[in-house]
């Protein structure tokens, strides 16, 4: 016997009808690792923090990403990071700036060329993580510190991440045209549909019909 | 869509004496004063479990109420319908997406939410335990169910855990226009000819008391729900979003022609509250305990992808992975 559905595509399936033994509980990583995916409005905007995604790789994570966080809205560009790659500092309170209360070493066996980091700060609990700049340092520390230089002044955070720009996957310019799907399906916006109009028409036909009668 | 309040017992209760009292002081006073809890954050145990539970049980209503809907693309009326309700569906699944990770930064992976979802250990939103028999119950679905939803997103929207306040944020800038449709959906059908009237005026039979149970039975009082409140994981009551509800889509659902089957259904001018027939309970705890119309079929095709994507996923598996949670 298999599972009978109103829906003639699930019969099709044949899958089996009745108890069935439980499953096998999910192997580690058969959802894979998470990346964090940050995107831009618009071609002035900041990157901002969208969310996770889980991928095989980068490259798979960047076609996730682009349909989880730019389906929707507007996008003008998107990175992508495997989360693993991210250096975090410690949350501070919302009226503390962390850059205050956290102080990292830096290690002395230092390697040169200096490498460029991305640094993304949280303005508030709550929020999201924006792309406040870039830096040269020869390790995550030195870029801590480096960033507390450039940055804690004038972009006080609750929260910092760090990143090696060599570890983010981002859009290409020439590229851009990926974005300019999003016009082309009004459908899926709120003012496409003109009920209002509608619900109007048909009160005033049930008042006719009623003065008719 | 479907964050239901509906299966919101809470979970054992956990004794907060237990835990180091001056971090639970500190926790509270960061939640009395309106700041959010980050992933890193100490939180006592209550906290994280009626989370993961509560955003879990979001996740995999999302991911299940894509189901009856999405029975009905192929067979939708005229192509803009089709296309319309495609992007719906597809919004409910990225929203199952967003929710498994902001359960996942407080500790509980993906895989194991699945497993559980798929051997019945956790629960999603009964009212997907119904079929859709016809085009109109799909569209009381997108509107009013998801309208049911709204009301409980925009509640938890506004609670403490910053993870889930994120994703909710983006959830409900796209539930703008699920709601939208399924407006205008109905609306098309209940102004429409006598045969499309009928139709949805059954739909709308078959689906009113799955609405009255969507929020949940009336809470039991108790000090974990004060708790809960307090901390803001529960923002409202399951009866406070009942009423807030039918404020709101009573008037809407009337406007348009259409009956409510409920006779007794009427607002207390004097306590200013609704008052209703009680749906029935007992039929809604056994369906919720798996004896419904469609909890074997929805499981089933759940497992189905699960098992015939698993080779996929296999193929694609990175042996230098290294596990590590969701950061926010």
């Amino acid at each position: 016997m298999s599972l009978k559905s109103l829906d003639p595509r699930i019969n099709r399936m044949n899958l089996p009808d009745g108890e069935l033994p439980p499953m096998e509980p999910k192997a580690a990583f058969d959802q894979f690792e998470t990346f964090e995916v940050f995107a831009r409005k618009r071609d002035k905007t900041p990157f901002t923090y969208a969310g996770p995604v889980h991928a095989p790789n980068a490259d798979v994570a960047f076609l996730f990403a682009k349909e989880q966080y730019s389906r929707r809205s507007a996008c003008s560009g998107l990175w992508v990071v495997l989360t693993r790659h991210i250096m975090v500092s410690p949350y501070a309170n919302d009226d503390e700036n962390i850059y205050d209360s956290f102080e990292v070493e830096i290690p002395e066996d230092t390697t040169w060329p200096l490498e460029s980091y991305e640094v993304f700060h949280l303005k508030k609990r709550g929020k999201a993580h924006t792309h406040v700049g870039r830096i040269g340092a020869t390790s995550y520390q030195e870029a801590y510190h480096k960033a507390k230089a450039a940055f804690a002044a004038e972009h006080p955070a609750v929260n910092m991440w760090v990143v090696k720009s060599k570890n983010v996957l981002q859009s290409a310019e020439e590229d851009r045209d990926m974005w300019l799907t999003l016009p082309e399906k009004k459908y899926r916006e709120p003012a496409a549909y003109k009920v209002l109009d509608r619900i109007k028409k048909f009160k005033e036909e049930e008042e006719q019909k009623a003065l008719t009668k | 869509m479907y964050g239901g309040g509906n299966t919101f017992e809470a979970t054992k209760a956990e004794d907060l004496e237990q835990e180091d009292a001056v971090k639970l002081a500190e926790f509270e006073a960061r939640i009395a004063q309106g700041e959010k809890i980050e992933p890193d954050d100490w939180m006592p145990r209550l906290y994280r479990m009626q989370l993961i539970r509560m955003i879990e049980q979001h996740a995999h209503s999302e991911i299940i109420g894509a189901l009856p809907e999405g029975t009905w693309i192929t067979r939708a009326p005229g192509f803009r319908r089709k296309l319309a309700l495609m992007a719906k569906v597809q919004d409910e699944v990225g929203h199952a997406q967003l929710l498994y990770s902001a359960a996942e930064t407080l500790g509980k992976s993906r895989e194991e939410m699945l497993t559980d979802l798929i051997n019945g250990k956790s629960k999603y939103s009964n009212v997907f335990n119904y079929p859709t028999y016809t085009w109109a119950d799909s569209c009381i679905i997108s509107w009013l169910i998801d309208a049911g939803a709204i009301v409980n997103q925009m509640a938890n929207s506004k609670g403490s855990y910053g993870p889930y306040c994120r994703a909710l944020e983006r959830i409900c800038a796209e539930e703008a226009f699920h709601l939208k449709y399924g407006h205008d959906s109905v609306v098309f059908m209940a102004t429409g000819s006598p045969a499309q009237r009928q139709m949805v005026q059954e739909a709308l039979n078959r689906w009113w008391s799955q609405i009255m149970t969507f929020f949940g039975p009336s809470d039991k009082l108790s000090v974990h729900t004060e708790t809960l409140m307090r901390w803001k994981v529960k923002m409202a009551s399951n009866d406070e979003c009942r009423q807030q509800y039918l404020d709101m889509y009573v008037p809407k659902i009337r406007e348009i022609g259409l009956t409510i089957p409920d006779p007794h259904l009427h607002k207390n001018e004097q306590t200013g509250q609704w008052e209703y027939t009680e749906p029935d309970w007992e039929e809604f705890r056994k369906v919720i305990n798996g004896d419904g119309p469609c909890n074997a079929e929805r499981l089933g095709v759940r497992r189905m992808a699960e098992e015939r994507g698993a080779w996929v996923r296999l193929a694609l598996k990175n042996p230098t992975a290294k596990y590590v949670r969701p950061l926010a």
